[in-house]
């Protein structure tokens, strides 16, 4: 491995953007994930940034069963991040849709039916340690050679 | 109705200011915002359909599940609209924890609402030392219910947990050290001539426009309307409680009331804590059949549950009115409408603290 | 109006908020009151109002109501006179100024009550349809 590859694994490791998007949950685990900005957990100690803008994100966090709002919506937000990117689905919901997916309901899980999931917390809402340590586990299998792996 | 407008200037659904996804269309003439339409459907989700013919055991999760911000009000309303049509009758000691986890909830949203407010006009030092307050009541919530979001304390005829002597012991420390926190960033943001800057005179919701548009909670009370589901509350009636009322309509005010009643909250709990009797926690009853309409007073305003139940106790009918459409409503039909710049669009939609979440269930 | 970005057709989502039960209720009493039909109606406030203010006529429908009662006009309150104009903003407000002038004025002609009220509901009708 190249001495500028190790150099952009260092780095990477280093400054992850995170963006979050919630596509139709209870926002129980949308304060968790803003939890995590709490001096407490302190996100920004491993090198995670988080802010809202997909063009510059890393990390996709997913929120929420999928409302049909998204439908048009979701897949372009995605093709928006620049690679490489990797989506965590956040709580039950993107995963088995939870409590919603019922018989009369408007919501269509699972996400990954949209998007490719990386990773995926389950919990009604999963913990903000949690979150941090699904974003910090991913890290690692998915920037780390990058360049590398693609070829 | 046709305008003429210079520019549309669509914000979200996906914004950094926005905690959920919801899209406003801003029509601006020069600088100025003269219209706004509000676009959702980013989190229609039915749970009012789903909650149709289903037992009260299962609508009880999922009436929490409406908002998980508030959680705790939404599932102490539905119960005790569950035991009014019942005649289910609560034990003293139930009664005040109720009262103890409610106020916890709406002291850590009323941070949350805050917290966003200054992160949204980038003051992040006084956000963080909010959201950190938070974790705090958040503690204090887990402590007693058992959970941090979602945790189903409320139970018809009583709670799910008692609070033992050592937690009651933490709580009041826990309690004191906040409100020792409070004292100072409530006054940060009281005499912040930058803040003011920001924020005073800015959204103005005239008394007049409030109440066309029905707005309810700080917002309403920001605006010096003197309306407070809590005072018709049995519980809160003993404990002698008085709404938090300014009157300076702009988003200072609303910000402020929000302070002024995590101090109120304070208050609260600590009578409850003192008042507290020996006793049981959970009585007994069935549920029956009837038809009711109850409101409470959630972190964001009057909230109302419709509902109707057949005698096995099945939720026949429900339609719940969330606090947080009016006030949405109001902020941008009558709020926004004539700030000065685009850039007060965001700051004073979060002010009147939006929940896209329970607007559209 | 100049054209936006990107446009969703929003017709199913603020359909499925008017079908709730209390928003259905109280859309049926206006359509009684008025005397359109119910789609119609459904039909004109999906084109006219936006979203929030559909998820929130239940309670602009209260608030009128408290309104035109507060006030001891017993002309508007038979019209509904807050309830179109500012509650549920269909009708603009000087013309539905205009209408309770025309109301008022038959009835001092010594038109029945009944009959005056009725003539006033068709203007609103009309200027609703419009
Ligand atoms: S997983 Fe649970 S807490 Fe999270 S959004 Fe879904 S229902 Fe809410």
């Amino acid at each position: 491995m190249s001495i500028l590859q190790n150099v952009k694994d260092l780095v990477r490791s280093r400054s992850i953007h995170v963006s979050y998007v919630d596509v139709g949950s209870c926002n129980g685990c949308d304060i968790e994930v803003l939890a995590c900005l709490a001096p407490r957990y302190d996100i920004e100690q491993y090198g995670i940034y988080v802010h809202n803008n997909p063009r510059e994100a890393d990390v996709l966090l997913v929120v929420g069963a999928f409302t049909p709002g998204w439908e048009e919506k979701l897949k372009g937000l995605w093709n928006k991040i620049p690679e490489p990117k990797a989506a965590i689905a956040i709580g039950n919901c993107p995963i088995s849709g939870c409590v919603f997916d019922r018989r009369g309901s408007y919501v269509d899980p699972p996400v990954a039916k949209h998007i490719p999931i990386a990773a995926e917390v389950p919990g009604c809402p999963p913990r903000p340690t949690e979150i941090l340590q699904a974003i910090l586990s991913i890290r690692d299998s998915v920037f780390a050679e990058w360049e590398v792996k693609r070829k | 109705m046709k305008r003429t407008v210079d520019v549309n200037i669509p914000l979200g659904p996906v914004h950094p200011c926005f905690k959920e996804p919801v899209r406003l269309k801003c029509e601006t003439r020069g600088e100025r915002v003269i219209g706004v339409e509000v676009e959702l459907g980013y989190m229609k989700k039915g749970i009012e359909r789903i909650m149709k013919g289903r037992p009260w055991q299962e609508v009880m999760f999922l009436a929490e599940r409406v908002c998980g911000i508030c959680s705790v009000i939404h599932n102490m309303v539905f119960i005790e609209a569950i035991e009014r049509i019942s005649g289910i009758d609560v034990p003293k000691r139930a009664a005040f924890l109720r009262v103890i986890a409610n106020e916890l909830d709406r002291m850590q949203s009323h941070l949350l609402a805050n917290f966003s407010y200054c992160y949204t006009i980038e003051h992040e030092t006084l956000a963080m030392y909010l959201l950190d307050v938070r974790e705090l009541v958040m503690d204090e919530l887990e402590r007693l219910t058992g959970a941090r979001v979602t945790c189903a304390y409320i139970i018809p005829g009583g709670v799910r947990c008692d609070i033992r002597a050592e937690d009651q012991a933490t709580l009041r420390i826990s309690l004191d050290r906040i409100e020792s926190d409070l004292h100072r960033y409530a006054k940060m943001f009281e005499t912040g001539p930058m803040i003011a800057l920001r924020s005073k005179g800015i959204g103005i919701l005239t008394q007049e426009s409030a109440r066309r548009s029905h707005a309810v909670g700080p917002t309403a009370r920001g605006s010096g309307i003197n309306v407070d589901m809590r005072t018709l509350h049995p519980t809160y009636q003993q404990l002698g409680f008085v709404p938090v009322v300014r009157k300076d309509c702009d988003n200072h005010a609303r910000i402020m009331v929000r302070f002024d009643e995590l101090f109120a909250s304070i208050r609260i709990i600590r009578q409850c804590l003192d008042t507290l009797q020996k006793g049981i926690i959970r009585g007994g009853g069935i549920c029956k059949a009837g038809e009711i309409r109850y409101s409470g007073e959630a972190p964001r305003g009057e909230l109302t549950y419709t509902i109707k139940t057949d005698e096995f106790g099945r939720i026949t009918d429900i339609q719940i009115q969330t606090p947080s459409i009016m006030n949405i409503e109001a902020c941008c039909h009558e709020m926004i409408v004539g700030v000065d710049s685009i850039a007060d669009v965001t700051s004073t939609f979060v002010s009147a603290d939006p929940c896209i979440a329970c607007t559209e269930r | 109006m100049s054209g936006w970005l990107y446009e969703q057709d929003l017709m199913v989502q603020k359909y499925h908020i008017l079908i709730a039960t209390r928003h259905d209720r109280i859309l049926r009493t206006i359509a009684s009151d008025v005397g359109i039909g119910v789609q119609e109606l459904r039909k004109t406030l999906i084109e006219r109002l936006d979203m929030i203010l559909l998820e929130n006529l239940p309670a602009r429908y209260e608030a009128a109501i408290a309104a035109d009662q507060k006030g001891d006009d017993l002309v508007a309150l038979a019209l509904g006179r807050y309830i179109f104009s500012t509650g549920i903003p269909l009708v603009r407000e000087s013309r539905m100024d205009e209408i309770l002038r025309t109301t008022k004025e038959r009835l001092d002609r010594g038109t029945p009550r009944p009959e005056a009220i009725a003539a006033g509901k068709a203007l609103i009708r009309e200027a609703i349809l419009q």
